[in-house]
C-alpha cells in the first residue's frame, strides 16, 4: 500500500459498474433542472472527467463512447453563456484514447485545453484541482466563482444544453449506486425528487444491515431517513454493509471487513505514527489538532494552519488509533 | 474450508456467551472483564462502526502496528539468540518477562486502576527486557526489570503517553540498583553447526568482555565479520546484527518504524566518530567498529524508533536521531562507560519534548 500526499482509492476499492444504464420509474413529484448562472465574470472553466473516488460516476457513462458529441455540446454552451472563458478539461492520464480525442478536437480551438492527472484521491477536490490546473491558491469553503473560476460537472453541461438551449426537459440525472450492501453496482437514470428507498428498492440486500451514504464514503453524508429525496446535487449513492457485531479472525478477512463500515480496530490514543501527515494532500499535521482537542484547547488548533484543511477525510481513514480526526478538525474549525 | 467455517461459528457463539456472562455480572466484570476483552480482541474484531465520516477505515490498527514490532523483534533477536545461546538460555527469560510483566503487573494494574483494557504494548516492552541484558543475567533480574518497566509504563499512561522508552527506563534502574550483575556475564556465543545438545543448552558458559569494553581497555577492535554475524559477545539481543538490520529495514518498509531515525542515528554516529577519531586519535573508536559494536543497531532500529517517545514532527525526528548519535559517540569515547546508547536515547526522549514545541513554533509562526 503506497500513499504519499493522497491515496489511490480506486486501486484500494475497485468498483465495477455494469455498462447498462437503467431508468428508475417514479411518478411522484420531481424537481426540474436549474442552473444559477454566476453574476461574476467567469475567467476559467474547469471540467473534471477524472473522478478519483471509485464510487463516483465514471466518465464513460457521460461520454457514451462519443467524445465529439459531448465536446460539441460544450462548445455550444460555452459560446452561448461564457464566450470569453477558456475551458480546461481534466482527464485521467492513462486514458490515451480520450486524451487523443480531446487534443485532436482542441487543435483548432484555442479555448480548449486538456489537462491530464493521476486519479489519486482527493486531487479532484476544488482547492487542489484549481491549484494543479491553474496554479491559483484558494481556500476550502470558498466559492471558486469569487476567483472567477467555474467548476462544472460534465452532467451539468449536458443539463444546460438540453434545458436552456434545446428547451427540452429530460429531468434525469445519472447517479451511480455501489457498495457491499447492494446485489450489483449500477448506474441509474434518476429523476431528482425520487426518494432514496425507491431508487434502491430493486438492488438492496435485505439479508444484512446496511447504511446509505450520499457523495462518497470519505467526506459524504449519511442518509438516515430513506424517504429523503435525491436532488440535483447528489453525485452518487453508496450502500455499505454495517457490521455491528464481532467477526472472528479479522486478520484473515481484511478485504471483506474493509468494505464495511467497521472501524477495523480499537479506539486508542495517538501513537505518533505519522501516517496522517504522510497521507495529508495539503501537508498538514492532523495529529496536532487532535492533541489540541484532547487537551481542550480547540482555539489553539488554528495556529497550525487549520484553514488549509480541505476536509478530505484521509487522516481519519488511515489513522491506526481510529481517531475521529475529520470530526475533530470540523469541531476545531467551528469552535473559535 | 467447511470445517473451518463451522469451528468459527462455534467459537463465535461461545465467545458471545462468555461475553454476556462476564458483562452481566459486575464482580466478574471487575476482575476479569479487561482480561476477557484482551483475549477476545486477539481472536475477534471490534463491534465498533464508523459513526462520523469517513465511513470506511483502513485495516491498519494499533494491534497490527505493535504486532509488526513483535514479529520483527522475534526474528531479529529471539531466533538468532536461540541459535547462539541455546533454547534454555532464551526461552525461560522470555517466559519470566512476559509472565511478570504482562500477566502479573499489567493485569493487577488494569484491575486496580480500572483501565479499559490490557495493551499489547506491554508485550513489546517485555520482549525488549531480556534483549538488553547479558546472556547470563539471572531470571529474577529479568523479572524485576519487566516489573519496573511495565509499572512505569502504566504510571505514565501506557501507549500514547510514554515520556521515555519504558524498557530502557527499566534497564536504567537495573543498572543503578544492580551495577555488577548488569555488566558481567557476557557469554561467548555458539558458532558451529547446531546439534540437539547445543540447540537446547547452548555451549559451556565461557565469559569474555564485549568488544566495546575490550576497546576501552586495550584499544583492540574485533573483526567486523564476527560483529555483523553475531559470533562476538554482547547483550542477548544485540549480537546478530545482520538479522536486526533485515528486520529493521522490513519495519521501515512497512512504515511501522520511521526510516529517518535509524538513518539519522547510524549516519550521525558514523560521521561524528569519523570526525572525532581524525581529530582526537585513538580515544575514539573507528566509525565502522562503532556502528557494528554494542547495541547501536538494535537500538537504532527498535528502541529509538518507538514512535511515542520521539518527536511527532518529521524534522524533529532527524534532530532526534542526530542528537542520539552525538551523545552515543561522546559517552562511548570520553567517559568511563563503554556503552552509551541507553543514556543517549533516554536523554533524547526527554529533549524531544522541547524540540517538538520549538519546531512547531518555527514552522507555524
Amino acid at each position: 500500500m503506497v500513499y504519499k500526499k493522497g491515496f489511490d482509492l480506486i486501486k484500494a476499492y475497485p468498483t465495477e459498474f455494469s455498462e447498462e444504464v437503467v431508468s428508475v420509474r417514479y411518478s411522484g413529484q420531481t424537481e426540474n433542472f436549474s442552473f444559477s448562472f454566476p453574476e461574476k465574470k467567469v475567467e476559467h472553466i474547469i471540467i473534471n472527467l477524472c473522478p478519483t473516488e471509485p464510487w463516483a460516476l465514471p466518465h464513460w457513462a457521460i461520454l457514451k463512447g462519443n467524445t465529439i458529441n459531448f465536446l460539441h455540446k460544450l462548445e455550444k454552451v460555452r459560446s452561448e453563456y461564457f464566450p470569453d472563458s477558456p475551458c480546461r478539461i481534466v482527464v485521467d492520464r492513462c486514458e490515451d484514447e480520450l486524451i487523443n480525442d480531446l487534443i485532436r478536437y482542441g487543435k483548432k480551438k484555442e479555448w480548449l485545453h486538456t489537462f491530464s492527472m493521476k486519479p489519486v484521491y482527493p486531487y479532484d477536490a476544488p482547492v487542489l484541482i484549481i491549484k494543479n490546473v491553474l496554479g491559483l491558491e484558494t481556500t476550502f469553503g470558498e466559492n471558486p466563482i469569487d476567483h472567477g473560476i467555474l467548476l462544472l460537472e460534465p452532467q451539468t453541461i449536458t443539463g444546460i444544453y438540453e434545458h436552456y438551449m434545446l428547451k427540452r426537459e429530460t429531468g434525469v440525472r445519472l447517479i451511480p449506486i455501489s457498495g457491499t450492501g447492494l446485489h450489483e453496482n449500477r448506474i441509474l437514470k434518476i429523476k431528482p425528487g425520487t426518494p432514496v428507498e425507491t431508487v434502491l428498492k430493486k438492488y438492496i440486500r435485505t439479508d444484512i444491515k446496511y447504511r446509505v451514504f450520499f457523495d462518497g464514503l470519505l467526506n459524504g453524508t449519511e442518509v438516515e431517513d430513506l424517504s429523503q429525496t435525491v436532488n440535483w446535487s447528489v453525485k452518487n449513492i453508496v450502500v455499505m454493509e454495517e457490521r455491528d457485531y464481532k467477526t472472528p479472525f479479522p486478520y484473515m478477512k481484511t478485504k471483506e471487513l474493509g468494505s464495511t463500515t467497521s472501524l477495523m480496530g480499537e479506539l486508542r490514543r495517538c501513537v505518533y505514527c505519522n501516517y496522517c501527515d504522510d497521507i495529508c494532500p495539503v501537508n498538514l499535521e492532523p495529529a496536532l489538532y487532535w492533541h489540541c482537542y484532547s487537551r481542550g484547547e480547540k482555539q489553539k488548533a488554528r495556529h497550525y494552519a487549520l484553514d488549509k484543511c480541505i476536509e478530505c477525510g484521509l487522516c481519519s481513514y488511515i489513522c491506526p488509533s481510529k481517531l475521529e480526526l475529520l470530526q475533530v478538525i470540523r469541531e476545531c474549525k467551528s469552535g473559535s | 474450508m467447511k470445517i473451518f467455517k463451522s469451528i468459527e461459528i462455534i467459537l463465535d457463539n461461545n465467545l458471545n456467551k462468555a461475553e454476556q456472562f462476564v458483562q452481566s455480572r459486575p464482580k466478574v466484570n471487575f476482575l476479569f472483564g479487561a482480561l476477557f476483552e484482551a483475549c477476545d480482541g486477539l481472536i475477534r474484531s471490534t463491534k465498533d462502526t464508523a459513526k462520523t465520516p469517513p465511513y470506511i477505515r483502513s485495516n491498519m490498527d494499533v494491534k497490527q502496528y505493535m504486532g509488526g514490532v513483535l514479529v520483527a523483534l522475534f526474528f531479529g533477536w529471539v531466533v538468532p539468540a536461540i541459535y547462539f545461546y541455546g533454547f534454555l538460555c532464551v526461552v525461560p527469560k522470555l517466559i519470566v518477562s512476559f509472565a511478570i510483566g504482562v500477566f502479573v503487573v499489567d493485569v493487577i494494574w488494569v484491575v486496580l486502576a480500572r483501565e479499559e483494557r490490557i495493551n499489547e504494548g506491554g508485550f513489546v516492552t517485555c520482549l525488549f527486557i531480556p534483549a538488553l541484558l547479558p546472556p547470563q543475567a539471572p531470571l529474577w533480574l529479568i523479572g524485576v526489570g519487566a516489573a519496573i518497566s511495565i509499572l512505569f509504563r502504566n504510571i505514565l499512561g501506557g501507549v500514547g503517553h510514554n515520556l521515555v522508552n519504558p524498557a530502557l527506563l527499566g534497564r536504567l534502574l537495573l543498572t543503578i540498583c544492580f551495577p555488577a550483575i548488569v555488566v558481567t556475564g557476557w557469554q561467548e556465543p555458539f558458532t558451529e553447526i547446531p546439534t540437539v545438545q547445543s540447540f537446547i543448552h547452548g555451549v559451556d558458559a565461557v565469559t569474555r568482555a564485549t568488544p566495546l569494553i575490550v576497546y576501552k581497555e586495550i584499544g583492540e577492535t574485533a573483526s567486523y565479520f564476527s560483529l555483523l554475524f553475531g559470533s562476538n559477545t554482547g547483550s542477548l539481543g544485540e549480537t546478530c546484527r545482520i538479522a536486526i538490520i533485515i528486520m529493521g529495514v522490513w519495519l521501515c518498509f512497512k512504515r511501522i518504524a520511521n526510516w529517518r531515525i535509524p538513518v539519522a542515528y547510524l549516519g550521525s554516529v558514523f560521521i561524528f566518530s569519523a570526525v572525532l577519531s581524525l581529530l582526537v586519535g585513538n580515544t575514539v573508536a573507528p566509525p565502522i567498529f562503532q556502528l557494528l559494536s554494542g547495541g547501536l543497531i538494535f537500538a537504532a532500529f527498535f528502541m529509538a524508533t518507538d514512535p511515542v517517545t520521539t518527536t511527532y514532527s518529521q524534522i524533529g525526528k532527524w534532530i532526534f536521531g542526530i542528537g542520539c548519535g552525538l551523545i552515543t559517540v561522546v559517552i562511548r569515547s570520553f567517559t568511563p562507560i563503554p556503552e552509551g546508547i541507553m543514556y543517549a536515547i533516554l536523554l533524547m526522549n526527554l529533549i524531544g519534548i522541547p524540540i517538538q514545541s520549538l519546531i512547531l513554533k518555527i514552522k507555524y509562526r
